[in-house]
């Protein structure tokens, strides 16, 4: 078709459309009301509920917040639905949603907390510390699938390079005495499976839903067969390494409930920032990321102008089992330092939940695995301060959050399209 | 020259079979070289999901085994289940190898354990944390009253803490954990009746176990640790976690803080987990081992019955474990009370209400 022949566009009569409303608006709004109501109206009227913004070892510590509970649950739920209401004027505009969705999800919480904790005491600090300490291993997992995930290639088998990683983790700084070496040597352990991975998926075009199963057992069979062997029996020589203490940021780790949550933590903590930061600036902002996405959205393109699809996703692979591998550490000399057989106890599916809720992109995969790392110690909070709700229920509140992200509520969420799919040079 | 191949293929084919033929008879009887005993008396066991080295009761209940191979010069076997499909393939497979005794360990186990008890009347069955209920003639349950003894360490802890704050946790909300976390619990609120104190439970209350602190498995120790944190945060210094390898967590983040003591659960922590002795308390003992040694006593001696076993405080199959380091800790006035309370639970003047200890005690 000739530009000649296109009606020009001068000619149409102006209509305004009104773009529809983003279903995530809707869901916001609902959630809103449903809080202003369930929230205000079951809190008991009479109780304090008290905010304890420090934890206590602060030199600059801010004083305990006591509200009545009542009062500040309908407070901050209709705050929360203000928000969502904001967005809906914001989508009409085309504007940014996120910044109304940060604040909905702040006071929903606070809300939230103001009904469940009502005649109690929740440490809000401690409870972001431990949420972020919780997301760790899930950060690193996320940033190995996206890395694998971007280039097209399948990655299930984040769940055996975090456990492979920390077995390296555990067994290096036991025998060295030394945690630093256990962190270098925990990404070879990852590198392993990764290597297993990009060698059966790329060059033997393996289903690579069913090698990253395989992948799975394997890793939690050859680690029990160590520990049970070597481990165990060996405590003291083969599984006692030494750990990280956390290391306070001068300056940084005084600021008031912001520096004990981020600047107060250890090394692999530090590491991830970076990590989530170097990957999302290379996928995005250079050729080399542009080459990898191109790879895993339209490899035939990216062949046909003399990028090497198989090698691309070859390194790609291999990067993603060392990011992994890195992770594991957490669960080893980053925290309670022995290994155990099966440790990781299903972190790399929730992973891999996390990048699918962050649509593939490191930013996205950061934000939902601190949202999984807050719910899950939501739940040990709570039962801890014993609230009305059943300690099963709570422990599914990751999963089904998941469930209801990809089910279509965080807006369309779309795979890289070439992803899975064996790159067969004819 | 055709006719020569086939034969090759013939012979091999023959040698294969062969081969094939003979193989049980090497995997039957895998005992160790220390089981070479006289006797050709077979103990079987079937483990749980956690393997026989879980430093918790799998690991207990082979002790056991070996115990009695060790003392009665028998022979023994043992399987791994990988999982709960596991369960019934294992006892089966035993069922054929011709074992004296097959002994299944742990609550989960209580339905394949029964099927194949009433589909194979000759053969003895012996499972550990559950019960023979309906009565099946060849199946003994042995059971534990740990209820009584975490009574004790929850009166302990009370005496011990300083905040007035104590805690505990659970793996997953089976009657084979809760009872602990009753006892617990229940020997708390008897302190606090006692002498007149308010020392407060977190993470359990037994007349709302829907609400309890579990880490919802008994392998993820991030997160025995940061359930360890959160309690601390709350003001908890004395921790008691019913998780088996999860507490470990838990005692990871008491040694690294110094802020709180761990009363250890199943076996005697100062010796399981020697690397964290200097937080333990002491240890909630169930004594599984001792049990299984003695029903398979009973199997080589043809006493076996199938009369329940329930180890209590009287009988010594629950007990606390010695404070080691605490020893100088603990004041005399605080275990002249814990050996009363002793007593009381044997002689019932003290009654443990927990809904969730053997129905038989």
């Amino acid at each position: 078709m000739s530009v000649a022949e296109a009606p020009a566009p001068e000619a149409l009569p102006e209509v305004h459309i009104v773009p529809p409303t983003p279903r995530l608006v809707k869901v916001l709004i609902g959630l809103g009301i449903f809080a202003v109501v369930v929230f205000g109206f079951f809190t008991p009227s009479g109780e304090d509920v008290t905010f304890q913004l420090a934890l206590g070892e602060e030199a600059l510590a801010l004083p305990d917040l006591t509200l009545p509970a009542k009062i500040s649950a309908i407070a901050f739920s209709a705050i929360a639905l203000l928000a969502a209401v904001g967005g809906l004027f914001a989508a009409r505009k085309e504007r940014a949603l996120w910044p109304y969705s940060t604040v909905f999800g702040i006071f929903f919480v606070l809300g939230f907390l103001s009904w469940a904790v009502a005649g109690s005491t929740i440490n809000l600090v401690g409870l972001l510390q431990g949420s972020l300490l919780l997301a760790v291993p899930l950060v690193f997992g996320a940033m190995s699938g996206i890395l694998c995930e971007r280039a097209g290639v399948i990655n299930i088998a984040i769940e055996g390079q975090l456990l492979t990683g920390a077995f390296m983790a555990a067994v290096v700084a036991s025998l060295t005495q030394n945690a630093y070496l256990g962190l270098i040597a925990a990404p070879l352990g990852g590198l392993f499976i990764g290597l297993l991975l990009a060698v059966f998926a790329i060059k033997y075009w393996v289903d690579q839903v069913i090698l990253g199963v395989v992948l799975n057992v394997l890793a939690v069979g050859l680690t029990s067969f160590f520990y049970g062997r070597l481990l165990a029996p060996n405590q003291e020589t083969w599984n006692s390494p030494p750990t990280f203490s956390p290391i306070a940021i001068p300056v940084l780790s005084d600021i008031p409930i912001v520096g004990p949550i981020l600047f107060n933590q250890n090394i692999v903590v530090y590491l991830m920032y970076i990590i989530v930061i170097v990957i999302n600036v290379a996928l995005f902002r250079t050729k080399w990321g542009l080459r990898v996405r191109a790879v895993g959205e339209h490899p035939q393109a990216a062949d046909t102008v003399g990028i090497k699809v198989n090698s691309v996703r070859f390194r790609n692979v291999l990067l993603g089992g060392l990011v992994a591998g890195l992770g594991g550490a957490f669960f080893t000399v980053a925290s309670v330092g022995a290994f155990g057989k099966e440790m990781t106890a299903g972190k790399g599916f929730i992973a891999l939940a996390a990048v699918i809720f962050g649509r593939w992109k490191p930013m996205g995969a950061l934000a939902a695995a601190l949202f999984f790392g807050f719910a899950d110690n939501l739940q040990s909070v709570l039962s801890i301060i014993g609230t009305p709700i059943p300690s099963e229920f709570m422990l599914m509140t990751p999963y089904l959050a998941t469930l209801l992200a990809v089910a279509g509520l965080v807006g369309k969420v779309r795979a890289p399209a070439a992803d899975g799919i064996p790159y067969k040079k004819s | 020259m055709k006719k020569l191949r086939f034969a090759a293929v013939g012979a091999v084919a023959a040698l294969t079979l062969a081969a094939c033929g003979s193989a049980p008879d090497d995997g039957g009887s895998s005992a160790s070289p220390a089981a070479s005993g006289s006797s050709d008396f077979l103990a079987c066991m079937v483990s749980d999901a956690g393997g026989i080295d879980d430093r918790s009761f799998n690991a207990s209940a082979y002790k056991g085994v070996q115990d009695a191979v060790a003392e009665f010069g028998i022979q023994e076997k043992f399987l791994e289940s990988k999982s709960q499909t596991d369960y019934a393939p294992n006892i089966n497979a035993l069922v054929n190898d011709d074992c004296g005794i097959i002994v299944t360990v742990g609550f989960l186990m209580e339905d394949a354990t029964k099927e194949g008890a009433q589909q194979n009347p000759d053969e003895k069955f012996a499972i550990v944390d559950a019960a023979s209920d309906p009565e099946i003639d060849n199946m003994k349950g042995l059971l534990f009253n740990t209820a009584q003894s975490s009574f004790m360490a929850g009166y302990l802890a009370a005496g011990m803490s300083q905040t007035g704050k104590v805690a505990t946790f659970g793996g997953l909300a089976i009657p084979s954990v809760t009872a602990f976390m009753d006892g617990y619990w229940e020997g708390v609120q008897y302190y606090n009746e006692q002498n007149g104190a308010n020392v407060e439970v977190l993470g359990w209350d037994q007349n709302k176990p829907d609400a309890g602190s579990m880490a919802g498995g008994f392998e993820d120790q991030a997160k025995g640790q940061q359930l360890a944190k959160n309690f601390i945060q709350q003001g908890a210094d004395i921790i008691f976690p019913v998780a088996g390898p999860v507490g470990l967590g838990a005692a990871k983040e008491a040694q690294s803080t110094g802020k709180a003591d761990i009363i250890w659960v199943d076996s005697d922590g100062y010796e399981s987990a020697p690397q964290y002795k200097d937080v333990f308390l002491t240890s909630v003992l169930k004594k599984i081992d001792i049990a299984v040694k003695d029903t398979i006593g009973q199997a080589v001696n043809g006493e076996f019955t199938s009369e329940e076993y329930v180890g209590t405080l009287e009988n010594d199959g629950t007990g606390l474990a010695p404070f080691h380091d605490f020893e100088d800790q603990v004041p005399q006035e605080l275990k002249d009370q814990l050996e009363t309370i002793r007593q009381g639970i044997i002689d019932g003047t003290i009654e443990v209400t927990s809904p969730n200890q053997p129905k038989s005690s």
